[in-house]
């Protein structure tokens, strides 16, 4: 009780104060929050004071945040001339930084991350982790030994005292082996929860599933390789009572309503979307009742920007995600207003208040801002197409389609085997029903020709001796 | 009455209370506790660490030092031990100032030339309430049985230091003579007098309500007998025994000396009953032993002919939130 009292207090210095974490510190409580659960079952009532961070208050957060700005502009200048120059360049002097003068600094693309990585670095290197590339270009992050120790740990102690994770539980990892940072998060962090962790990675999804009925509690993955998971486990007949399973966290694509009713039917777990991004590590989000995306505000800031005009979206208007992730918890190759491209929609100014209120949130994410459309009726986001396509009857999951703007409509392209049966007619009236107007059109295609019309995450499907690997790929994909 | 009769007659009632009082508001209150922690190992030897450079420190002071100190103290662990019991803020703040304030006033009449009795009562009272409700806050917070015989253990070694090799509680019991807000319990009636240490009513209240905690009406029945034969009877004889043999009757005998091997002796006991009982057993709370996890963990052990198929383990009923991914 002392030296949790002591290890808290220390914890809550660094959060306020921006003072760098001490990873022990937070290993041991978590192995506290863990003694606590051990001997009463739940946390205490305060609890929720203690996960949410003192960003959660209103009151204190402009405060808070001011000064995280400042804390992580200091670092960024004094361990980077390129964030130096980028600074002078803006005119905007770092010392003074505020959230009303950082949106006079450019927006980091992802372009300048690529090709300016040597210029970012701003500590000493020890773990690279690359995005998966599903936009040609992967990104690599390099990461210190401190960020890659004190995440999990931060992470660890969200869940326990969350509920979310427990020493009772079996995490299945089948996400790409080159999303290190992720794999190496998990990995650790179920170390120092004591849970059991099977980094199984994208196999065919038989053998996943095989894996998955021994003992998972908790599975990590992608939507499209949990739509591949879904229909496989309906082709063997397999259903909740198979599983162990009670959380399916799926993130990095756009997950479905229809695919999250499936899977929840199929599987009997509870099934989150999670939002995270190799490039803004470790601000992450979550999911409210209300389907709003709220990220973290202790790690990072975040900002809903228009796509037209560049500032700080009106209420209901669509904009992308920029963070910029806080010094101490972003060190090494820190970036600074990162432009992720992701769309979402700044809350209307009617908005009910859902249970994470408390922290500043915004709309699911939608896809991503190049792949919107621009029709006659208004702008039609890739999650617009997919909730439609993928809650068509009988569809096979993933669905692949093509969606492109044509004479001020939604031209999509479907593979013959990926309409559930439906006529062309019938697909167009599910997309009006959706106050879409959509012009369907079905091309017979080989399996090949389908995944090239949308590739997803689950297309890198690694090879395994365990089964004969391309026949299962033809017939899943 | 004899002041052997009457030694062990206030000795043994004072602490046999503590230990039922413990007991009682253990399973009528619920203490406030934090978010994260548990009263641990680690805790034991702090708590140690506080028993031994206390004494020190209150012997630094001033004359008129450590009543206000021992005073500030007993307001502070009387506010903290009774949140919930009156849960009132104000009603709670004026009952122990009219507590204090008793207790004040007894002192000042019996420095005016009353009996000693109304002092000895109140500061008495207000020294038991200050144990049972430390004892709970420990074991509320999750101090097991264990780590109280171990602390117990550790107080016998401590007061046969220090009231022999180091003689520290002599200095301090004559340091606390004639004050207010004394840290001590017990009775002055004429010449007949018997007094308690505080530190002894918290080892037989924290024992007590930890082997309630942990083995129920059992292990409470097992602690009311030690308490009773070590921590009450045995060092109340003792004073005969050592005149018997020296000729010397002592005037403080170190208690814990005798209780603390009983305590450990009667944890050695229980244990052989099971493993303890945790706070999540007794708040209603979804309890988790390492054992259990293991079975879960790998499911059901293998028979001894293997099925064809295999044994899905069991589903566990919470639902749980995300885990991160890039």
């Amino acid at each position: 009780m002392f030296t949790t009292a002591v290890r808290q207090m220390r914890v809550a210095f660094s959060t306020v104060l921006g003072r760098p974490f001490s990873v022990p510190v937070v290993q041991g409580l978590v192995r506290d929050a863990l003694a606590t659960l051990e001997e009463f079952g739940t946390p205490g009532d305060d609890v929720g004071q203690l996960v949410d961070g003192p960003y959660a208050d209103p009151t204190m957060r402009r405060e808070l945040q001011t000064r995280a700005l400042q804390r992580t502009a200091r670092h960024l200048t004094t361990g980077a001339p390129y964030y130096r120059d980028r600074f002078a360049a803006a005119g905007v002097d770092p010392a003074g930084l505020t959230p009303e003068t950082l949106l006079r600094l450019p927006v980091m693309t992802r372009a300048e991350l690529v090709s300016r990585q040597r210029d970012l670095l701003c500590g000493r290197p020890y773990l690279s982790t690359r995005s998966t590339g599903s936009t040609g270009a992967p990104v690599e992050v390099w990461l210190s030994r401190q960020e890659i120790t004190l995440w999990p740990a931060l992470i660890a102690l969200s869940l326990v005292l969350r509920g979310e994770l427990t020493p009772d539980d079996h995490v299945q990892l089948s996400i790409s082996s080159r999303a290190t940072a992720a794999i190496q998060e998990d990995v650790e962090l179920c170390g120092l929860v004591g849970a059991g962790c099977s980094v199984v990675g994208l196999v065919p999804p038989d053998e996943a599933l095989d894996r998955l009925c021994e003992s998972a509690t908790v599975l990590n993955t992608y939507p499209s390789y949990l739509g591949l998971l879904v229909t496989a486990a309906r082709r063997r007949g397999l259903g909740p009572d198979d599983f162990a399973l009670h959380t399916v966290n799926a993130g990095g694509e756009v997950l479905s309503a229809a695919l999250v009713a499936a899977a929840e039917a199929t599987f009997g777990a509870r099934i989150n979307d999670a939002y995270g991004a190799t490039e803004v590590l470790p601000v992450g989000g979550r999911f409210c009742t209300h389907r709003h995306l709220h990220p973290d505000p202790n790690m990072g800031y975040a900002e809903t920007i228009d796509l037209e005009t560049g500032a700080p979206a009106e209420p209901g208007r669509l904009g992308t995600l920029v963070v910029t992730p806080y010094h101490p918890y972003r060190e090494c190759m820190p970036v600074l207003r990162y432009d992720t491209r992701d769309l979402v929609r700044a809350p209307a100014a009617d908005e009910p208040p859902c249970e994470l209120a408390a922290t500043p949130g915004m709309s699911h994410i939608l896809g991503k801002a190049r792949d919107l459309l621009t029709t006659a009726s208004g702008p039609v986001t890739p999650r617009d197409v997919v909730e439609v396509m993928d809650a068509l009857p009988g569809v096979r999951w993933p669905v692949r389609f093509a969606a492109e703007e044509a004479g001020g409509r939604v031209r999509v392209t479907v593979p013959d085997d990926h309409t559930g049966g439906l006529s062309t007619g019938e697909i167009a009236g599910r997309f009006a029903d959706h106050g879409i107007d959509a012009q369907v059109v079905v091309v017979p295609m080989g399996q090949e020709d389908a995944r090239r019309l949308r590739p997803l995450r689950c297309d890198l499907l690694e090879q395994t001796f365990t089964r004969p690997v391309p026949t299962l790929v033809r017939e899943f994909v | 009455m004899s002041r052997t009769a009457f030694l062990v007659l206030v000795t043994f009632c004072f602490a046999l209370a503590a230990p039922l009082a413990a007991a009682a508001y253990f399973r009528w209150v619920r203490a406030a506790r934090p978010a994260v922690g548990v009263f641990g190992t680690g805790d034991v030897f702090v708590m140690m660490g506080f028993v031994v450079v206390l004494p020190f420190a209150y012997l630094a002071l001033p004359g008129w030092g450590l009543p206000t100190v021992l005073g500030l103290v007993f307001a502070g662990g009387l506010s903290v031990g009774y949140e919930r019991v009156v849960t009132h803020r104000w009603l709670r703040r004026g009952l122990i100032l009219g507590l204090l304030g008793a207790d004040l006033a007894a002192w000042a009449a019996w420095r005016a030339g009353a009996a000693p009795l109304w002092f000895t009562a109140v500061n008495s009272v207000v020294v038991l309430l200050i144990a049972v409700s430390a004892a709970n806050l420990s074991a509320q917070g999750g101090l097991r049985l264990r780590h109280a015989a171990w602390f117990t253990l550790g107080l016998a070694v401590y007061d046969l230091t220090f009231a022999t090799a180091i003689p520290i509680t002599q200095k301090l019991a004559a340091a606390i003579q004639g004050y207010p807000f004394a840290p001590s319990a017990g009775l002055r009636v004429g010449d007949l007098g018997a007094v308690i240490g505080m530190g002894d009513l918290l080892a037989y209240a924290l024992f007590g309500v930890t082997a309630y905690k942990a083995y129920g009406r059992t292990g409470l029945r097992v602690a009311l007998v030690v308490v009773a034969a070590f921590g009450a009877l045995a060092p109340a004889l003792s004073p005969l025994v050592i005149e018997a043999v020296s000729g010397h009757r002592p005037s403080l005998i170190p208690a814990q000396v005798f209780f603390g091997p009983g305590a450990f002796l009667g944890y050695l006991l229980l244990r052989r009953l099971g493993p303890e009982r945790r706070m999540a057993e007794i708040l209603g709370n979804p309890v988790n032993r390492p054992a259990d996890r293991r079975a879960r963990w790998l499911g059901p052990p293998a028979p001894a002919v293997a099925p064809a198929a295999s044994v899905a383990p069991a589903r566990p009923a919470e639902v749980r939130g995300p885990v991160r991914l890039s």
